[in-house]
């Protein structure tokens, strides 16, 4: 059990002006679960993307099974047995469960033995004991079971050491529970792990080891038993405290904004909201809860002025509003943190500077006539960058660099910089280390003293139970109903979610 | 041994500006090596070529001469580059440009040697933006792509001059020729000396002037490079794409209906069929390597100036065939383009360690 | 005395003779390859043959000029070079080569096909309607469809003449033969001239005639089985069965007498427009396709025109429209003849018209 599969020795990874990895180093054994942990800038997605072959490292070495080797690209990491399980699923949703296998399978002979590999298959999958009938079309499964396809493919390929990055963000917290025991089996069986979460419950319930880095470095290696969560945090932030932050609500009796049996359907025509109503109230956090695509992006983009709903109207301070709305006339008072804040939150190109003026742009503040306020710019980043402790690089850089967190750090400063009265956040701590979502839920929580409103939407139930006033729960499109976070259970709403409806 | 191709996080702006020269000396090794194989000394001929276009007064005229129409048309493909808007019609606007400058001149009357000049590029300006902005609201409205709208609307645009010059303008006293009077005087932009070139250069110089420093300075310019970069991102910040779309187009569609009022102007001093060598289509290739910059195309253009030039030099002085001078620009061009593809990505030889690994 | 008088002029004017003989240095501007074998092939044999001249030192070329203004840097270029008979052999070229004469006014220019000239600017063509019309006499007593087809280039007055005396030519020994005509809008574009010889063979012609400088016509019109005629210079081989003869020019007759006016020093700048008893156009070899009462039938015409008996535009012409354009009795003169926009009784086709 000791002797390790994989070694990393004093990885160092360099882009111009960012020393992304900095001598890092861990060891993988046979038949554990390693996680790695660390703040956003820290270097996980960089030392994934040298295991996984996607960047060849400046200096050090990469043993396995005590042996150098190079990782020239993700295939040469696959024949090596190091697979990622990425976050977006590459399955064909038309082909059944063993075609979409069987497509991971290089070295095919060209005439198929159908019958020899699904037999291969089929004992795989009954090792595991997973419910998976393999003729079935991969559409008509959860995805949590398009996630175990993702895996399997890995494993018909002699995969040994697999990667999985966050993989429970897409899941039901019943999917999740289910994700565990499938991995913990395949522990069992002798693969070897590598994990990376930021729910500290997860973690905690998972790992054999824990790997910290912290910017660039590995500065820790713990076994399980030897630590807690507060003991993890503190070597993930260091010497600086955890945030710590209790919950004061600035809810106020007045309704702020009010959508009333809302229906909108998505670019390909099909319905997303139906007969939708909800109030948000001045100065509240109102938690929304719901499996990924049962309608929150469209109600975030209704909400946000980005999308006309069909039907229905919304409300502002009981004026209707729907037209102007639709139209974007109430942009400069809603603030949005969207849900692909890399896709739609930022201009990738363009500098920190520029897109934390992204939303205020055309404000005398930055502009004089035409001609942009280059000064004033700059001057608000300063200030911004400082505020939100935003890891920027050096002044001009461009926003694609930033880290995960960084980015979204960039996205909150703007949004919240227009002091809107309503702000509507979609997973807004998605992919952050504990410290940002720690720093992201106060931020949330301290604007609601001017009265602002917000929806968050989120799949972390553990944020929303914390941060939220009253959380709503959504399933296809409809509104399931709302509960009190104090009063309520994680599997009240996990029921919820699946479209029972509160007793 | 394997090459390990990767997308370059950064570059320095020392690495942008080497990486194109040290192609463009590639270049010059490798058309060396056809000029020796044609029986000519290529120090010779590159001697030349930089005395043709650039060693004299007459040369170098003729590169701006050149360059003129090249900064026009690489200007307005350069704003709509800018904006992910892929605006292949910069010939055709061209000559709906050189169309409506040559109306202006010959048939509407006006007389005023003020007003004839600023009315032939007005004129000119509108209707090659109207037909650039035809691909962006078929663009905005329904989606259409604009590369073929643009590709084929500059067959249309020759076809309607054709059908001019063959037809209702022809040139009365012309003996039939496929081509309109002369311009009156007031209708022809000056020269200098006893050279081609005329003041429509300086105009492009301005122009190329005003429009760096309203894509480098302005809220206008900003938006363009956020909807260029991210429409998403775009939309979400509240900014109409739809219309900006419709109003760059017809922008770029004015900017490159500029050459046409040039050269006519400028150069053939009436209008006829062949006003324009491709000038538009060279003009993408410029916007390209000119990195979306409006100095950059100032630049690129004066250096296709001198490859146009001393194409001739080279065709005059050693009787190299026609294909040869093809072959002579191809290979910069060739040269030129895979430069942008090593300045954007990184290529390392990886070798395999020789202890294989047991899997 | 008159012998006399001669002897003393001649004694006179020998040494200031041979005091202004130069040598010359042509180059020769050409629109397209010299391989073409057309348009460009035909201007290549002339100036070889003006290079045979003892006194022509040099006779370049510089090939595939694009027409339009930017040809105005090629002929400096060369003008540059000291050459002092410069000869630019397409119509596209005449603003630049006008342009250019400007800054080199001891440099003879000579520009094919156009209509500006100035002190040291001279334009030459021949007649290639007088051939044409002989082809079109071919054409009406070989046709059976009695329909013939021309692939044509552009719409101006140089082609124009050229199907309207292909299609008189026809007419005189054939009342009923009419000329489909098809516009390529191109010189020089073998695919293009291709599918419109194979449009016209589509509809019933059983000729083809054709004004562009590939061959392509007659392959496609060889391939159909069908006749066809050549233009520039003889083109037997594209055509061995149906190939009848072709209109062919002979510009070395024009490029050897102008070297030699300008080796002279008697060169002057004018508008020649030089017919078939030059010899600079004439109809070439008529192949066995070409039945022999028709042989001498044109051979007879041709010896006409020679003669000067034979006008090839001889009224009464009518025009499309049935109105007559020449009277009976009357002849074309040249200058209507240099600007001819219109398509005579017979021909099918359409011209763009001159806006009034």
């Amino acid at each position: 059990m000791s002797e390790s599969f994989l070694r990393l020795e004093g990885i160092t990874k360099t882009f111009p002006g960012v020393k992304a990895l900095d001598d890092v180093s861990l060891d993988v054994r046979p038949g554990e679960i390693l996680t790695l942990l660390g703040e956003n800038g820290a270097g996980k997605s960089t030392l994934m993307s040298v295991l996984s072959g996607l960047y060849a490292p400046d200096s050090g070495r990469i043993l396995l099974d005590g042996k150098p080797v190079q990782l020239a690209s993700p295939a040469d990491a696959l024949s090596k047995g190091i697979g990622m399980v990425h976050q977006h699923f590459m399955l064909v949703p038309n082909h059944s469960v063993l075609d979409n296998i069987l497509l991971a399978i290089d070295n095919l002979t060209f005439k198929l033995d159908r019958a020899a590999l699904k037999t291969r298959v089929a004992a795989i999958v009954s090792d595991l004991g997973l419910d998976l009938n393999l003729d079935t079309p991969v559409w008509k499964l959860s995805i949590g079971q398009q996630q175990w396809i993702e895996i399997i493919k890995l494993l018909v390929r002699d995969t040994r050491l697999l990667i999985l990055d966050e993989p429970t963000a897409v899941l039901t917290p019943q999917e999740a529970n289910k994700l565990f025991d499938f991995l913990k089996k395949l522990r069992a069986k002798g693969s070897s792990i590598i994990f990376i979460s930021h729910k500290m419950r997860e973690v905690m319930e998972l790992s054999n080891r824990v790997t910290v880095l912290k910017k660039g470095r590995s500065v820790a290696t713990v076994t399980a038993g030897d630590y807690d969560t507060s003991k993890l945090a503190r070597l993930m932030i260091g010497e600086d405290e955890v945030p710590t932050w209790s919950k004061v609500s600035h809810a106020q009796p007045n309704v702020l904004v009010s959508v009333h049996g809302i229906e909108a359907n998505n670019e390909r025509g099909t319905r997303e909201l139906d007969d939708f109503y909800l109030d948000i109230y001045a100065g509240e956090v109102l938690g929304v809860a719901g499996v990924a695509g049962n309608g929150q992006k469209a109600l975030g983009e209704v909400l946000a002025g980005l999308r006309k709903p069909i039907n229905g109207n919304i409300r502002l301070r009981s004026v209707d509003v729907t037209k102007d709305w639709g139209n974007g006339k109430h942009f400069s008072i809603i603030g949005h943190v969207p849900e692909d804040r890399k896709a739609q939150g930022i201009a990738p190109d363009l500098t920190v500077d520029e897109n934390l003026v992204l939303k205020s742009y055309k404000a005398p503040e930055f502009c004089n006539f035409i001609f942009q306020k280059n000064k004033a710019i700059r001057d608000n980043a300063k200030v911004q960058v400082e505020r939100y402790d935003i890891k920027a690089g050096p002044s001009g850089a461009k926003v694609r660099v930033l880290s995960g967190g960084n980015i979204q750090k960039v996205i909150i400063a703007r949004e919240l910089g227009i002091k809107p009265e309503l702000l509507i956040a979609l997973y807004p701590t998605r992919g952050l280390d504990i410290g940002a979502a720690g720093f992201v839920h106060s931020v949330i929580a301290k604007a609601g003293e001017t009265g602002m409103g917000t929806l968050l939407i989120s799949e972390d139930l553990d944020e929303l139970l914390k941060v939220s006033d009253r959380i709503a729960v959504m399933f296809r499109g409809k509104l399931v109903g709302i509960v009190d976070p104090t009063k309520t259970t994680r599997e009240q709403i996990g029921l919820m979610m699946a479209g029972e409806a509160p007793v | 041994m394997k090459l390990l191709i990767q997308k370059r996080q950064s570059q320095s702006a020392l690495f942008n500006l080497m990486t194109p020269l040290l192609c463009l000396v590639l270049a010059l090794i490798v058309v060396a090596l056809f000029l020796v194989m044609a029986g000519v000394n290529p120090f010779a001929a590159y001697r030349d070529v930089g005395i043709e276009a650039l060693g004299s007064a007459y040369g170098l005229s003729e590169t701006l001469v050149q360059a003129t129409p090249l900064i026009f048309t690489g200007l307005g493909v350069m704003l709509a580059f800018r904006m992910q808007l892929w605006n292949i019609g910069a010939e055709g606007q061209l000559y709906m440009g050189a169309l409506g400058a040559t109306w202006v001149a010959l048939f509407s009357g006006i007389t005023s040697t003020w007003l004839m000049i600023p009315m032939m590029m007005i004129m000119a300006m509108i209707l090659g933006g109207i037909w650039a902005a035809i691909a962006g609201a078929l663009k905005a409205r329904y989606r259409v792509n604009e590369v073929i709208i643009t590709l084929l609307l500059n067959y249309i645009a020759a076809g309607i001059v054709k059908y001019l010059v063959y037809g209702g303008w022809r040139d009365p006293k012309g003996y039939g020729f496929p081509q309109t009077a002369d311009f009156p005087p007031n209708a022809i932009l000056s020269t200098y000396f006893d050279t081609r070139l005329h003041s429509g250069f300086w105009i492009s110089l301005v122009l190329a002037a005003i429009l760096w420093v309203f894509t480098e300075k302005t809220v206008w310019g900003y938006e363009l490079r956020v909807i260029g970069n991210n429409p998403r991102a775009a939309q979400y910040a509240g900014m109409n794409i739809q219309s900006k779309t419709i109003f760059v187009m017809f922008l770029s569609g004015a900017l490159a209906a500029l050459a046409g009022f040039a050269q006519v102007s400028g150069v053939v001093t009436r209008l006829q069929d062949n006003i324009s060598p491709g000038y538009g289509f060279t003009a993408v290739i410029v916007a390209w390597l000119a990195r979306r910059s409006a100095a950059g195309v100032v630049i690129v253009s004066f250096f296709f100036g001198i490859v146009y030039v001393g194409g001739d030099a080279l065709k005059i002085t050693y009787k190299l065939p026609e294909s040869f001078i093809n072959v002579f620009q191809g290979m910069l061009l060739f040269f030129l383009l895979a430069s942008e593809y090593f300045v954007n990505h990184r290529i390392t030889l990886v070798r395999e360690p020789k202890t294989p690994v047991a899997v | 005395m008159k012998k006399i008088l001669a002897a003393v002029a001649a004694f006179i004017a020998l040494p200031m003779a041979i005091h202004a003989e130069v040598e010359v240095k042509a180059a020769f501007i050409y629109v397209g390859p010299v391989g073409d074998a057309g348009w460009t092939f035909a201007h290549d044999q002339g100036r070889k043959e003006m290079a045979k001249l003892p006194f022509v030192k040099d006779a370049t070329y510089i090939e595939s000029v694009p027409e339009g203004a930017d040809a105005a840097r090629v002929i400096r270029g060369v003008a540059q070079k000291g050459y002092n008979l410069i000869i630019t052999t397409s119509f596209g070229y005449m603003d630049p080569t006008v342009e250019v004469a400007k800054s080199f006014p001891k440099v003879a220019f000579l520009h094919c096909a156009g209509y500006k000239t100035k002190p040291n600017v001279g334009t030459y063509f021949g007649k290639i309607e007088q051939p044409r019309f002989l082809s079109g006499m071919i054409a009406g007593k070989v046709t059976k469809s009695n329909v013939l087809g021309y692939v044509a280039a552009f719409p101006i007055p140089e082609v124009i003449r050229g199907i309207n005396a292909f299609a008189l030519g026809a007419q005189s020994v054939n009342p009923k033969a009419v000329v489909k005509v098809v516009w390529t809008n191109t010189w020089f574009d073998p695919g293009v001239e291709r599918s419109a010889a194979e449009s016209l063979l589509s509809v019933d012609c059983d000729v083809l005639a054709m004004h562009q400088d590939s061959p392509a016509t007659l392959q496609a019109a060889e391939k159909a089985g069908k006749f066809a005629m050549g233009y520039n210079c003889d083109m037997p081989t594209f055509g061995p069965k149906g190939y009848l003869c072709a209109p062919v020019w002979n510009w070395g007759v024009y490029y050897a007498d102008a070297a030699k006016k300008v080796h002279e020093g008697t060169w002057k700048a004018g508008a020649d427009w030089w017919g078939i008893e030059t010899g600079i156009v004439d109809l070439g070899p008529m192949t066995a396709a070409v039945p022999d009462d028709v042989k001498a039938l044109v051979t007879a015409k041709r010896k006409e025109m020679i003669a000067g008996t034979f006008h090839h535009f001889t009224g009464p012409i009518k025009n499309q429209e049935g109105k007559v354009v020449v009277p009976e009795g009357k002849v074309l003169p040249d200058e209507e003849e240099l600007k001819m926009d219109y398509f005579v009784e017979g021909v099918k086709g359409t011209i763009a018209k001159m806006k009034e």
